[in-house]
C-alpha cells in the first residue's frame, strides 16, 4: 500500500513538473537524472500601430509645412534645477509662444512636452518633466490660449537634447519644447 | 556577570531579524570551494566564461569563500586538485555538446572525498549558459539548507535608451548577461512584470498622442491597451495577487497616485496633493508607500488607502526620489550632494517600519533603481561611478554587496 502511495506521489510529481516550462526546472527527484533547463522563452512583440493614427491625419504636405512652419516660431522654455516655476527670464519667451500660438498657430492643437537633466528618479522625473509642461500651460492659458488647444506630455529625462555631463548641457535639458499637433 | 551575558544575548536576538542592522560576519569563518573544470567540448574562452559566471553566483550566494582560480581536471579523478586539496568544497563540472547541440554540464559537489551532491543539466544553447549557472548555485544553496535564492531564477525586465526618444524593452537574467529585446522600436517605457510567473507585463507606450499603459503576454505575443492620460501614465507596482494595479496617472496635467483594478477595469484617485506624487509601491492590503514633493522636496511617505492618512517616512536627507518596499521594509535613493553644477552622490538606504534604524547600503557613485526581490532577501540596483555602470545585487542578511559591469546604454527604468 506504502508503495503505491509513494509511486502516486512520484507521478503526480513529474505530472506537475512537467507544467512549468518558463522557468529554468529544477529536478528535486533523483541526483543523477538529466534536468533540462531552459532559458527564457521570447518573442519579439511588434510595436503596435500607434503611429498610423498620426500618420493618417496628416493628410495633406501643406498643412505639414504650415505646422513645421509654426513651430519653429515657438521657443523652448528653461528651468532651474530641481524646480517647475517659470523663470522670470522665460516670461517674455511664454508670451511671445502665446501670441504664435494664438496667430499663425490658432488652427492647431500645442503640445508640450517636458524633459528633464540626468539628476532625477525615473518616475519623480517624469512628474517633474510634467510639471514644468503644466507650468508652462498655465502660463500659456493666462496669456489667452485656450487650454482645450493644449495637451501635454512628459519624456523625463529620455529625451535629452545634449548628452555631455557640463551644467551647460544638463540646463539645456530642463526644458518645455513646443510641438504643433492638426 | 552572567546577568550581562544574558542582556547581551537578549539584546542580539531582539535585533536578529531586523535587516536595518548591518549583520557582520567574518569571511574567515565561511565554509571555502574551489572550482574544478572538466569540460570535453567548447573553446577556451567559452570555457572561462562558464567558470566566471559560475564562480561570481557561487559568491552572490554568499555561502562560501569561493576560491577564483581556475582550474582543469579529469570528471572522474577519485581526488580533488592539489592546489585545491584544503577546501572545504569542490565544485567539479563537465561541459560537453551533444548531436544536437545542446548544452549538458555534469557537476559534482566534493567534500572530505566524497560527492555529496550529484546533478546533471542541458539547456537548448551555450548561448543561454548563465541560466545554467544559475541553476547550479541556486541547488547548492539549496543543499546547504541556506534560505531560498529563488530570486537568482527571475528575471529582469528593463527599458533600455537607444537615443533621444527611441527605447526598446529587454527581458534579462538577474546579472543582465543574458538579454533579448522584447519590445523594439518606438519609445516604450517602465515595464512592469504584471505577474509572479513573468509572463505578462505592462508598460507605457508614449508613441501616441497620449502616453498609453499597455499590457503583453509573453506566451501568445498579444498586446492590449489598458488606458491613456494626458501628461503621464506608469504602472508602478502590482499587488502581490496581480488584481490591482498602482499607477501614476495625470488626466489634467496632475501627476497623482491612482489604485487600478484590473477586474473591474475601474480607478479610483489615491492622492489628491496639488505637487508631485508618484513611485507608489504596496505595503499591505491597506497601505501604500509613495514619493512626494509635499514638503518642498522629494521625500517617502506612507498612507492608508482608505483614509487621508499621510505618513512622513524618512528624516534623513532632502531629497529621497524613489523608492521599492516589501513588507515591513522601504530601500530608497538619497542624494547625498546637491549640486546643480557638478556630479552627485546617490546612495541606497534601508529602513523599518518598525524601527527608527536607518542603514546605508551603498557609499559612492550614482545607485539607482532599487528593487527588491520577491522575499526581500535581497535588491538589485543599478550603480554608475566614474564612467562605468554595473548591476549591483544587495544580500541583507550578508552584508554584501555585488557588482556585475554592464556594458551598453542608459536603463530608463526596471522591474525584478
Amino acid at each position: 500500500m506504502k508503495s503505491i502511495i509513494l509511486s502516486s506521489v512520484v507521478t503526480a510529481l513529474l505530472v506537475f513538473s512537467g507544467c512549468s516550462s518558463k522557468e529554468p526546472i529544477v529536478d528535486e527527484k533523483a541526483d543523477t537524472q538529466t534536468q533540462e533547463v531552459k532559458a527564457v522563452e521570447t518573442e519579439t512583440v511588434s510595436t503596435e500601430n500607434s503611429t498610423v493614427a498620426q500618420n493618417s491625419t496628416m493628410n495633406s504636405d501643406t498643412s505639414e509645412l504650415a505646422m513645421a512652419n509654426v513651430e519653429r516660431q515657438l521657443s523652448s522654455v528653461y528651468f532651474d534645477f530641481d524646480q517647475f516655476s517659470v523663470r522670470d527670464d522665460m516670461q517674455n519667451k511664454v508670451s511671445t509662444d502665446a501670441a504664435v500660438a494664438n496667430g499663425v498657430g490658432s488652427a492647431f492643437t500645442v503640445k508640450l512636452e517636458g524633459n528633464c537633466d540626468e539628476w532625477g528618479s525615473d518616475e519623480y522625473n517624469f512628474a517633474l518633466g510634467l510639471k514644468r509642461a503644466s507650468a508652462v500651460k498655465n502660463a500659456l492659458v493666462a496669456e489667452g490660449v485656450a487650454s482645450e488647444r493644449i495637451t501635454m506630455v512628459s519624456y523625463g529625462e529620455s529625451n535629452p537634447i545634449c548628452a555631455d555631463k557640463s551644467k551647460e548641457c544638463w540646463s539645456q535639458n530642463r526644458r518645455v519644447d513646443f510641438k504643433i499637433l492638426p | 556577570m552572567k546577568i550581562l551575558f544574558l542582556s547581551l544575548m537578549l539584546f542580539a536576538l531582539s535585533f536578529g531579524g531586523d535587516a536595518t542592522i548591518e549583520v557582520v560576519k567574518k569571511v574567515d569563518s565561511l565554509p571555502s570551494v574551489a572550482v574544478e573544470d572538466s569540460s570535453i567540448s567548447y573553446d577556451d574562452t567559452f570555457r572561462l566564461k562558464f567558470f566566471k559566471s559560475l564562480v561570481a553566483d557561487l559568491n552572490v550566494i554568499s555561502l562560501f569563500n569561493v576560491d577564483r582560480h581556475y582550474r582543469t581536471t579529469h570528471f572522474n579523478d577519485t581526488s580533488v586538485v592539489a592546489e585545491n586539496k584544503g577546501m572545504n568544497y569542490v565544485l567539479r563540472y563537465k561541459l560537453f555538446e551533444d548531436d544536437s547541440g545542446v548544452l549538458n554540464i555534469e557537476t559534482k559537489l566534493i567534500s572530505d572525498d566524497k560527492n555529496v551532491l550529484i546533478k546533471n543539466y542541458k539547456i537548448k544553447s551555450k548561448k543561454v549558459y548563465m541560466f545554467l549557472s544559475h541553476a547550479i548555485a541556486y541547488d547548492i544553496n539549496e543543499f546547504m539548507g541556506a534560505p531560498s535564492v529563488a530570486w537568482m531564477k527571475r528575471k529582469v525586465i528593463f527599458s533600455r535608451v537607444v537615443s533621444p526618444r527611441k527605447s526598446e524593452i529587454v527581458i534579462a537574467d538577474y546579472t543582465l548577461s543574458y538579454q533579448h529585446a522584447i519590445v523594439k522600436g518606438g519609445f516604450n517605457v517602465f515595464p512592469k512584470w504584471a505577474n509572479k510567473q513573468q509572463s505578462e507585463f505592462y508598460y507605457t507606450s508614449l508613441d501616441g498622442t497620449k502616453p498609453t499603459l499597455k499590457h503583453i503576454d509573453i506566451r501568445s505575443g498579444m498586446g492590449r491597451t489598458l488606458l491613456s492620460s494626458d501628461g503621464m501614465i506608469i504602472c508602478s507596482d502590482v499587488s502581490d495577487d496581480n488584481s490591482k494595479l498602482l499607477l501614476t496617472m495625470a488626466p489634467s496635467g496632475q501627476p497623482d497616485i491612482y489604485m487600478y483594478d484590473v477586474n473591474s477595469q475601474r480607478y479610483k484617485r489615491v492622492t489628491t496633493f496639488s505637487g508631485i506624487d508618484v513611485n507608489a509601491q504596496f505595503m499591505n492590503d491597506n497601505t501604500i508607500v509613495f514619493v512626494s514633493n509635499r514638503l518642498g522636496y522629494p521625500n517617502i511617505f506612507s498612507k492608508n488607502i482608505s483614509t487621508d492618512e499621510v505618513e512622513q517616512m524618512v528624516y534623513y536627507g532632502k531629497s529621497n526620489s524613489a523608492c521599492s518596499a516589501r513588507g515591513e521594509y522601504v530601500v530608497y535613493k538619497a542624494r547625498e550632494t546637491s549640486s546643480a553644477f557638478s556630479s552627485n552622490t546617490f546612495n541606497l538606504h534601508l529602513i523599518s517600519t518598525k524601527t527608527d534604524f536607518i542603514r546605508r547600503l551603498t557609499a559612492t557613485g550614482v545607485n539607482e533603481f532599487p528593487r527588491f526581490s520577491k522575499d526581500g532577501d535581497a535588491i538589485l540596483f543599478i550603480k554608475n561611478y566614474k564612467q562605468q555602470s554595473a548591476l549591483g545585487i544587495i544580500r541583507l542578511n550578508h552584508n554584501k554587496n555585488y557588482l556585475f559591469p554592464l556594458k551598453f546604454g542608459r536603463i530608463q527604468s526596471m522591474d525584478w
